[in-house]
């Protein structure tokens, strides 16, 4: 079949611009991990969609501002994370928990704010939800409840998975010359892992690209009548997350340390959940490390990619638990950068000219948020 | 008559044993491969069938799992009591009052100079330069070519790849890769990892 989407949802800046409106902005956004915001004054910074944005932990409570100071426009956090005051750097102005003014240095000799002024001075404050060990945001002045948007069974299952993630996080970002799309219909492809992935992957995990016929009936229906209303389109969005076992895999091969961990479950299987639209958790070691993709589009044709690698909760410290990471992180990276490679090459060759992709009938996953997207993109479903 | 097992794996392994026999040719040396991360159970396994009632070691493991690897095997032999004298190529220029740690290993036409410190378990590559006063850390790997700055301080458990330059009185804290060739100006802190084939770092945070 062929795919609903123009080559124009890949590469042009207005339709990216849209996007980002229509769909980004309402939709609940993954900004970190709560074990990174486990002390006062802790923080994370990121810029989501345009928007610097920065959470921090203000005495136990956790909150979302845009990271910048309502003076002078400076941010207030400038490292992407750490333990600092929320104090901006350029005038000294500190801000409480509520995003006000709780101490302008020189004050009254030098700012001279009527009350009416100085009550307009604070940050502007995101919604902020955490499911188990994971922090949302939402960028919109109304957002939707969060589960509306997972549904209870998924957020249950991300609380679950997610309790068990270690506090000790590596991190890095790829700055990926790909449109985000790329990427999330790449991880719903079951069938690309033996090709891509034929050396790496494959050697020790079968991913079975299957056709479901009910899916398919399903789709097509989908495909001819159309989405009927709000109540519909947004039962389809918490259909588009989902996970948690995958595939079975083959022989872990032990590693020493594995004993130091709290295994997430026993079984030996690749874990994947998919949280729509651009989140990816994974655990290919059967629960003993994870691997999270956060994939944050930047441009139509660059999405940042920032990678969070760890392991089951420790049991306790170990002297060797960094150099644990460092080998999962060079690990993921041979994988990762075969993904990378092959959506660099795909989005190279697009153009406006560009003929859509022609589906498979095992894409009706991929196939399945086209319509719901392309309505979202059309103002006929407003999020 | 003394012998001395040299205990490792891989190319690293087959470089050690060829440098023991150039630095002491009349050394009986036996070599003993054994698989790197091995647990602590394997590696006795290997041990125990080793006399050492009248012998040495030094162990011979590259840089992976920062260093960690051949750690676990120095530590094993530590547990039985074998010496590891530190292996100094003739042709390193070494200041005498330096005293390299037990199973290190400094390469041929290396230069560390007065008021240094090298701890245990290092090894320097041929043709690296640790200016005056730089402190290596234990368990660390400096390669071939490195240059250290003058009192420049480099953890334990840091790797320092082909290319790297460290200049004067910088730290590189504890559990660094830095393996992307160019100059590093500012210190770096603990836990950070610079690859070439990663435009950033990777960090690790939390614990």
């Amino acid at each position: 079949m062929q795919s609903r989407l123009p080559p124009q949802a890949y590469i042009d800046q207005a339709w990216f611009e849209r996007e980002r409106e229509l769909l980004f902005k309402p939709l609940w956004q993954f900004i970190g991990l709560k074990g990174m915001l486990d002390k006062h004054n802790a923080f994370i910074t990121r810029t989501l969609f345009g928007i610097p944005v920065v959470v921090q932990n203000l005495r136990g409570e956790l909150r979302a501002f845009e990271n910048v100071c309502p003076h002078r426009q400076n941010p207030i956090q400038t490292a992407p994370h750490g333990v600092r005051a929320l104090t901006c750097g350029y005038h000294g102005w500190n801000f409480d928990s509520e995003g006000a003014p709780a101490h302008i240095p020189f004050e009254a000799e030098l700012y001279r704010y009527s009350p009416e002024e100085r009550a307009c001075l604070h940050l502007r404050r995101f919604a902020l939800e955490c499911i188990g060990n994971l922090v949302f945001i939402n960028l919109s002045a109304e957002p939707m409840p969060i589960k509306q948007q997972f549904g209870s069974a998924m957020t249950a299952a991300l609380a679950h998975c997610s309790l068990a993630f270690d506090n000790e996080v590596a991190m890095t970002t790829y700055d990926a010359r790909f449109n985000w799309k790329l990427v999330y219909e790449n991880l719903r492809d079951a069938n690309h892992p033996s090709f891509v992935h034929a050396q790496t992957l494959s050697k020790y995990a079968t991913f079975n690209a299957k056709v479901d016929d009910a899916a398919l009936e399903s789709l097509h229906r989908m495909r001819a009548d159309g989405i009927p209303d709000k109540a519909r389109a947004l039962a389809l969005l918490r259909s588009f997350s989902g996970g948690g076992r995958d595939e079975p895999i083959g022989h872990i091969p032990h590693q020493s340390w594995f004993d130091e961990v709290e295994r997430y479950r026993d079984h030996d299987w690749y874990y994947n959940w998919l949280v729509f639209p651009n989140l990816h958790i994974a655990s290919p070691t059967g629960g003993y490390t994870f691997t999270i993709e956060h994939h944050i589009p930047v441009g139509p044709d660059r999405t940042e990619m920032v990678v969070y690698y760890f392991t089951a909760k420790k049991k306790q410290p170990y002297p060797a638990s960094p150099a644990v990471l460092h080998d999962l992180m060079l690990s993921t990276d041979v994988i990762l950068s075969e993904d990378i490679g092959v959506l660099e090459q795909v989005q190279r060759t697009l153009h406006a000219n560009a003929r859509p992709a022609r589906l498979g009938d095992y894409e009706y996953i991929n196939a399945g948020i086209e319509p719901w997207y392309m309505d979202v993109m059309e103002g006929k479903i407003v999020l | 008559m003394s012998c001395k097992y040299v205990i490792g794996s891989g190319p690293t392994l087959a470089h050690a044993v060829a440098a023991w026999r150039e630095h002491d040719p009349g050394q009986r040396l036996h070599e003993v491969a054994v698989e790197p991360g091995a647990g602590r159970a394997a590696l006795a396994a290997v041990l125990d069938a080793l006399d050492f009632a009248d012998a040495d070691a030094f162990v011979a493991i590259d840089a992976q799992h920062l260093n960690f690897h051949r750690l676990a095997l120095v530590d094993a032999l530590h547990e039985r009591g074998v010496a590891m004298p530190p292996l100094v190529a003739a042709s390193a220029l070494v200041n005498v009052a330096v005293t390299p740690g037990e199973n290190s290993w400094i390469g041929p036409g290396a230069i560390v100079q007065h008021g240094c410190s090298i701890a245990g378990n290092v090894v320097i590559g041929a043709g690296a330069i640790v200016g005056a006063g730089a402190a290596i850390g234990a368990s660390s790997w400096i390669d071939d070519g490195v240059v250290i700055g003058r009192a420049a301080t480099i953890g334990a458990h840091v790797s320092l790849g082909l290319g790297v330059l460290v200049g004067h009185g910088v730290r590189i804290a504890e559990y660094c890769v830095i393996d992307r060739a160019g100059r590093i100006d500012k210190d770096v802190p603990a836990r950070t990892f610079l690859h070439a084939s990663h435009a950033g770092p990777i960090v690790i945070v939390g614990h």
